[in-house]
């Protein structure tokens, strides 16, 4: 696991607390059962906060499931 | 400040285990996300042994859900208001006109809001404690002058909602979030997140959540300001060395760029007249701080101060000795020293003093001092004990001296001070200054319990609840209000459950009178108590000994017979106070 997939599983934790480590890197809205709209805004708020950056509203429907989230994050960063 | 995640982790720490719930409504008219977060996380920092239950209301619906609270079962409330919750078409969710003719009809519209939460607030805070959070947000650019102009619009808005913060300001059961301290830790320009706000109908920025947060869980904690600042004298309490530059050259103002000193003891005299005891630990010439006293005229003079301790030995000494004349807990106290030394010296023998650096090159670092200081000892009301406090102690202090060791001289000096006790029974609405002594004192302290407001009220509630508060003063003067006693009656047995008193009275045989009281006023053939001891009551563990032969336990009781058996003589007369 790398730094930026290691730092936004850290977020996912702290988002959905009862999620099981190991099925943090295949989580999505589908998935988990506590990924409401509530859970949306916490968690993106949080990786905001992890990696220093703001979300577009038209982004978050894009971004949703670690993998997606990872992917965005990953392709920033080599921006 | 804290970030989300932290506030996240934090709010779901497992609570120690038997914790006892604190249910809290966070009332507010948007949606509460993060700001739920923060607040469960500072109440949950606050209260380590409580297990934090931060419950919230309807979306949009701010007058609604502060209507509800009325009826459901919390230990507080938070109640956080923005301007769209006083008219929708000051925030940005709604189209409802922003036109020069709609400005006059907002401002009617949040002057019978204002005067509507006013109403409700008054009402609600009778029976919850609330934490109140007024407009923190920018109005929207509304008006049609420039923003960086003031108009008659804005103005009025702004005159409703202070006008509505003072009228329920004296509610005791009401407490505000001050908007000054608000503004240094949340800048007004970094509060409002329109995308969160259009996003998820919350407003706030995640920094400015948490400083709301923050300050709204202070509000809920109250927390017990200190009793007593021990201060030092040379570069601290005045500019310069007494020994070496004499009576004459010692100063605290702006001629002598020394006003920072000033202002110190301006302060520590305003604590003082507050009730807060001060005491001097100095390394110096007794004599000539003494004379320094008499002649330079200090804003905080000598009158303000008990005791004196100035001498050339250890100051964690001097600290000891202050701590034992006023009889309070170290960590009760605050010391002030120019010297990061000598606060390293103190700090090193009492380790829960907090012990703070006065920067005597610092002007800022000294007016942030004074805040500090401010913050530390800030209280709800200054009442009549406050004011006769260090009198108080000082009498205290001489019957200590002055009393004899021996049973027999006891009961003569007893006999002479002529003491008066009054006692009040009245529940309906207690005595604040009752919770205040329940909450404060350790040493006298039955159990060790604490209360909120809300706890407390329930307990007086139930119908065989009695509350008994003593006052007491004698030839050396009038103690204030020193004990209280509460509990319920159960036919002959009365069960007390909280029984507190100030160490100011101790040595006076009060808190024998005090049971004697509850055996014949409510014909009780036993008293049952809730005892426990603590790492600090052990004054009521020695008191209890005499009854029952060694070391209190828990389940103790006390028979009538007994009592009165082994109870020395009582010298004071009883009053029934006037008030109840």
């Amino acid at each position: 696991m790398d730094d930026v997939q290691a730092r936004l599983a850290k977020c996912f934790t702290a988002v959905f607390p009862e999620l099981p480590r190991s099925q943090i890197p295949a989580a999505s809205l589908t998935s988990v059962k506590e990924w409401d709209s509530v859970a949306t805004i916490t968690l993106m708020t949080v990786i905001e906060e992890e990696f220093g950056l703001q979300f577009e509203p038209e982004q978050l429907e894009q971004l949703v499931s670690f993998p997606s989230i990872l992917e965005f994050l990953r392709g920033r960063k080599d921006d | 400040m804290m970030k989300l995640i932290d506030a996240l982790q934090i709010a779901r720490r497992e609570p120690a285990p038997g914790a006892t719930p604190l249910a809290v409504a966070l009332v507010c008219g948007f949606s509460p996300l993060h700001l739920q977060t923060f607040l469960a996380a500072n109440l949950r920092l606050l209260f380590p042994d409580r297990q934090v239950d931060v419950q919230t209301g309807l979306y949009g619906d701010l007058a609604g859900n502060l209507e509800r609270l009325e009826t459901a079962t919390v230990d507080a409330g938070a109640v956080v208001m923005e301007w769209s919750d006083l008219d929708p078409r000051l925030g940005i969710r709604r189209l409802g006109g922003w036109g020069p003719g709609d400005l006059g009809d907002i401002v009617e519209n949040v002057r019978a809001q204002a005067a509507r939460f006013r109403g409700l607030l008054e009402r609600i805070s009778q029976g919850i404690p609330l934490a109140f959070s007024t407009p923190t947000l920018p109005l929207p650019p509304l008006s049609f002058m420039p923003g960086w102009r003031a108009s008659a619009f804005d103005l009025a808005l702004r005159e409703s909602i202070a006008s509505l913060e003072i009228s329920v300001a004296p509610h005791l059961g009401l407490k505000m979030v001050n908007s000054q301290r608000l503004s240094l830790l949340s800048p007004p320009g970094d509060r409002f997140d329109v995308k969160s706000e259009l996003l998820a109908g919350f407003p706030y920025t995640v920094s400015h959540a948490d400083a709301v947060a923050w300050m709204l869980a202070r509000l809920i904690r109250n927390p017990t300001p200190k009793k007593g600042l021990i201060t030092d004298l040379d570069d601290t309490l005045w500019s310069g060395i007494l020994g070496e530059v004499g009576v004459d050259r010692v100063s605290w103002d702006l001629d002598h760029r020394s006003q920072k000193h000033g202002l110190y003891q301006q302060l520590l005299r305003a604590l003082a007249e507050e009730g807060v005891l001060i005491a001097i630990a100095s390394k110096n010439d007794p004599g000539l701080v003494e004379e320094a006293f008499r002649t330079a005229n200090p804003i905080l003079p000598l009158s303000r101060v008990f005791p004196v301790e100035a001498h050339w030995g250890p100051k964690s000494e001097s600290v000891a000795r202050i701590l034992s004349a006023w009889n309070v807990g170290a960590d009760s106290v605050v010391f002030v020293d120019d010297s990061p030394m000598d606060l390293a010296e103190v700090k090193a023998a009492h380790p829960d003093v907090e012990c703070l650096l006065f920067p005597k090159n610092d002007d800022q670092a000294a007016y942030e001092l004074l805040e500090r200081l401010r913050d530390l000892f800030g209280k709800d009301s200054v009442s009549q004990e406050d004011a006769i406090r260090l009198e108080s102690i000082r009498s205290a202090h001489a019957v200590a001296e002055g009393a004899p060791a021996d049973a027999r001289s006891s009961d003569r000096f007893l006999e002479q001070a002529n003491g008066e006790l009054t006692l009040a029974f009245a529940k309906d609405p207690p005595d604040p200054r009752a919770l205040e002594l329940v909450n404060k004192t350790n040493q006298f302290n039955l159990n060790g319990k604490g209360y909120t407001e809300a706890a407390w009220r329930a307990h007086l509630a139930k119908p065989d609840a009695f509350l008994l508060l003593a006052a007491y003063q004698d030839k050396y003067g009038p103690l204030g209000k020193i004990a209280v006693l509460s509990g319920r009656r159960d036919g002959r047995v009365l069960w007390v459950d909280v029984w507190v008193m100030s160490c100011r009275a101790f040595s006076r045989r009060i808190e024998h009178h005090c049971l004697a009281q509850l055996f014949e006023r409510f014909d009780a053939e036993e008293l049952a108590f809730d005892f426990v001891a603590t790492p600090r009551n052990g004054p009521l563990q020695d008191f209890f000994v005499q009854f029952v032969g060694g070391p209190p336990q828990p389940g103790l009781c006390i028979s009538k017979k007994t009592f009165f058996e082994k109870c020395p003589p009582l010298f004071q007369t009883i009053e029934d106070s006037a008030h109840g």
